[in-house]
């Protein structure tokens, strides 16, 4: 299938993809134009970040290495070693299922925050993961979690925050969930 | 034995319905009155003005799932039965937004509790905000009207345990406590209200006043955004509908246009105001979607030794007002105390924090409760205040403004609800806060609690009580409606909803909802007829 540019262009003034790291963390520091960054970078750097993997309908193949990356850090206490391939594979069918029914305009935002995150340009001086998060370490991504969570900038916040009840959410709404805390189920009508 | 799914019976029947998602072409549809929502007031409006004798179609942006759809599960229950997909919150991403979107609107989601409008309110309504004819005494035969009309009466069963919280530590303390009212009829005290009533128990527009309204031949029309008010100076002429896809995520390119003598907006708090200003609805005086209120919520939890299982049974049954009216009507910030019901998915969310320590609270859930504050926002000039305002697809989002007043009253509500959980015999508190961790004493909680950073994002905060943006009053240049609903600039333009709400309640909010917009169809119709 052949690449093509989103129609949308981001609002900002970068018109170049060939943003020293200098200048994109003077950028950083303007919050929501580091997400435009994102999302100009990725409309330039190629098609792939625009389509959702096989099987999902939202999540692309760039967002799973994070996802991979951060869905078992945060299910830590809640699973054994061996449950735990199988519950972040159902924790993400469930979070693809929860995008595909937010609001354009919260899925908009949700796709730049996980831009944010995929993109190296992006990932490194915001996240403190240099390297790739298939060799991000539990330690390297509740560090990331911490300094999103205690960050200046509200959208870092915001993004913290979403990551949180996204997750969190997809996890316990799965019935193999509910041993862990107790929960029965609903009863029979 | 199974349950009846009642309105697949009317709909086999032979009510007339458009599905919005599935239409072969697009569509011209006329009515004397078209209502746009089918929630509390949509459905109490299209109830009256059919009954009398005016042909009525109600249109919703949400799908059409009745009882047989309701499987007690959260993740298919809150993407389709929940504006956004349950994804709803204010712009800077701090407040969860809980509202409904479907056929029956939030009614089909709440928790059933059902109060007056408190007389201090209606009271600071007259003498505030110039609203006419809505005293106590005049507004007392419409919500018992409607009282009876949806089977509203105080729970007559024990509360569940997470309730009982609530009753055994005021009891403790002396605090004022009382049992909810509720509007059911042959309820299993189940505990899943908020995932749609699978036994039709609830008396939700979709059992109620919607099947009236289909009987009497008005039409329902659903997966069907009403986009744009078609104005012509003072007059709506129209209404331009979008077909939407069966997730209600998209329109799918189906136009259907609404033609009728008077049009009623029904749509609740942020919707409402937010057809007006994308509709650039006359608004001289720049009062659409101002005032627009939340019930800010903040939440403590508690565990206990004994087993709660706060996710069963009725989900809210025990309430205190004992702090409500405690500075007067308009001094500090007071707040109404309830529970929510604890099923796992929105609970981890509440509970706060990933991995391990998100993994011991949950462990624990069968001995957790969990108490709220509804904060009595908008009777203050210094209270917190929400805007509505529309994103760059035109969509409405709610910017609301925390203010020092508002987070002295979560603080203040942190400790009573502390105070309230240890008397009831709780182990351990969690104020729910991303700095806080169960504590075992009072003291501890208290120096806990007066130290806490205040702040968006690290305090979980919530609203299903959306109230507010177009505020009725005699005076355009404060309210968008006079006090009968009718909007002060155009003639054939209604306003039936929560929205009218000049401040906040001080209760929750459907049965204010109900008896309004009966009073406001009633004086409607009359005016119908003889127009």
């Amino acid at each position: 299938m052949a690449c093509s540019v989103k129609t949308i262009m981001p609002d900002t003034t970068l018109e170049t993809p060939n943003l020293s790291r200098r200048s994109l963390l003077k950028v950083g520091l303007m919050g929501s134009a580091l997400l435009a960054t994102a999302g100009l970078t990725a409309s330039l750097s190629g098609c792939s970040a625009s389509m959702p993997k096989a099987g999902f309908a939202v999540i692309r193949e760039s967002d799973l290495a994070f996802l991979n990356a951060l869905i078992p850090v945060m299910l830590a206490g809640a699973v054994t070693t061996e449950q735990l391939p199988q519950a972040v594979s159902n924790t993400l069918a469930n979070l693809d299922y929860s995008l595909n029914h937010l609001s354009p305009e919260l899925l908009k935002l949700t796709v730049q925050l996980f831009d944010v995150l995929a993109l190296p340009i992006t990932r490194g001086p915001l996240t403190g993961i240099w390297g790739s998060w298939e060799n991000a370490s539990s330690a390297d991504v509740q560090a990331f979690l911490d300094r999103w969570q205690n960050s200046s900038i509200s959208l870092l916040k915001m993004g913290h925050a979403s990551l949180l009840q996204l997750v969190m959410m997809s996890w316990y709404s799965r019935p193999e969930s509910w041993a862990h805390c107790g929960y029965p189920g609903p009863p029979t009508v | 034995m199974p349950v009846p799914d009642s309105f697949k019976e009317g709909l086999a029947r032979g009510w007339k319905t458009y599905n919005g998602s599935r239409l072969d072409n697009d569509l011209t549809l006329e009515a004397d009155v078209a209502i746009v929502g089918s929630g509390a007031g949509g459905g109490t409006t299209a109830e009256i003005l059919s009954a009398a004798g005016f042909k009525v179609l109600l249109i919703e942006e949400g799908p059409l799932k009745t009882s047989d759809d309701f499987k007690m599960l959260e993740d298919k229950a809150y993407a389709s039965l929940y504006q956004e997909g349950i994804g709803r919150m204010s712009k800077d991403g701090a407040i969860t937004i809980m509202q409904g979107r479907a056929v029956g609107g939030t009614t089909l989601i709440n928790w059933t509790s059902s109060f007056r409008t408190p007389a201090t309110t209606l009271e600071h309504w007259a003498t505030e905000h110039g609203v006419k004819g809505h005293s106590p005494e005049e507004m007392a035969p419409w919500f018992e009207q409607m009282e009876q009309r949806l089977g509203v009466a105080p729970w007559a069963v024990p509360p569940n345990a997470n309730n009982a919280v609530i009753s055994s530590g005021c009891e403790k303390l002396g605090y004022e406590w009382k049992v909810i009212p509720r509007n059911v009829r042959g309820c299993w005290n189940l505990g899943y209200c908020g995932m749609g009533c699978p036994t039709n128990a609830k008396q939700s527009m979709l059992v109620t006043t919607i099947p009236a309204t289909l009987e009497k031949g008005g039409e329902l029309l659903y997966l069907a955004r009403a986009d744009k008010l078609l104005i012509d100076g003072d007059h709506v002429t129209g209404i331009e509908c979008l077909g939407m896809d069966e997730r209600s995520v998209a329109p799918n390119g189906r136009k259907i246009t609404v033609k009728a003598k008077h049009y009623v907006l029904s749509g609740g708090g942020i919707n409402t105001p937010g057809l007006l200003l994308r509709s650039n609805a006359p608004d001289p005086h720049q009062r659409t979607g101002k005032r627009t209120y939340l019930h800010l919520v903040n939440f403590s939890a508690a565990l206990f030794e004994q087993v709660i299982n706060p996710y069963y049974g009725a989900p809210q049954s025990i309430y205190s007002d004992h702090f409500q009216w405690d500075d007067g009507t308009a001094g500090r910030l007071s707040y109404k105390l309830e529970v929510p019901p604890l099923q796992p998915a929105l609970t981890a969310t509440l509970l706060g924090r990933f991995g391990i320590d998100n993994a011991m609270r949950m462990e624990q859930l069968p001995n957790t409760n969990v108490m709220l504050a509804l904060l009595r926002d908008g009777f203050h000039p210094e209270s917190a205040e929400g805007r509505v305002e529309l994103r760059g697809d035109g969509s409405p989002v709610l910017d609301y403004q925390m203010t020092d007043y508002t987070w002295d009253g979560v603080r203040r509500a942190f400790h009573t609800m502390a105070e309230i959980q240890f008397a009831a015999g709780a182990k351990a508190v969690l104020p729910l806060h991303a700095d806080a961790g169960y504590v075992k004493t009072l003291a501890e909680a208290k120096s806990l609690i007066d130290n806490l950073s205040l702040e968006l994002y690290r305090t979980r905060l919530g609203s299903a009580h959306v109230m507010g943006g177009c505020a009725m009053g005699e005076d355009p240049q404060q309210a968008v409606t006079d006090s009968l609903g009718r909007h002060h600039q155009l003639s054939n333009l209604s306003i039936h909803d929560g929205s009218l709400f000049p401040t906040s309640i001080g209760a929750n909010p459907q049965l204010s909802v109900y008896g309004l917009t009966a009073k406001l169809a009633s004086k409607l119709a009359e005016r119908l007829k003889s127009a």
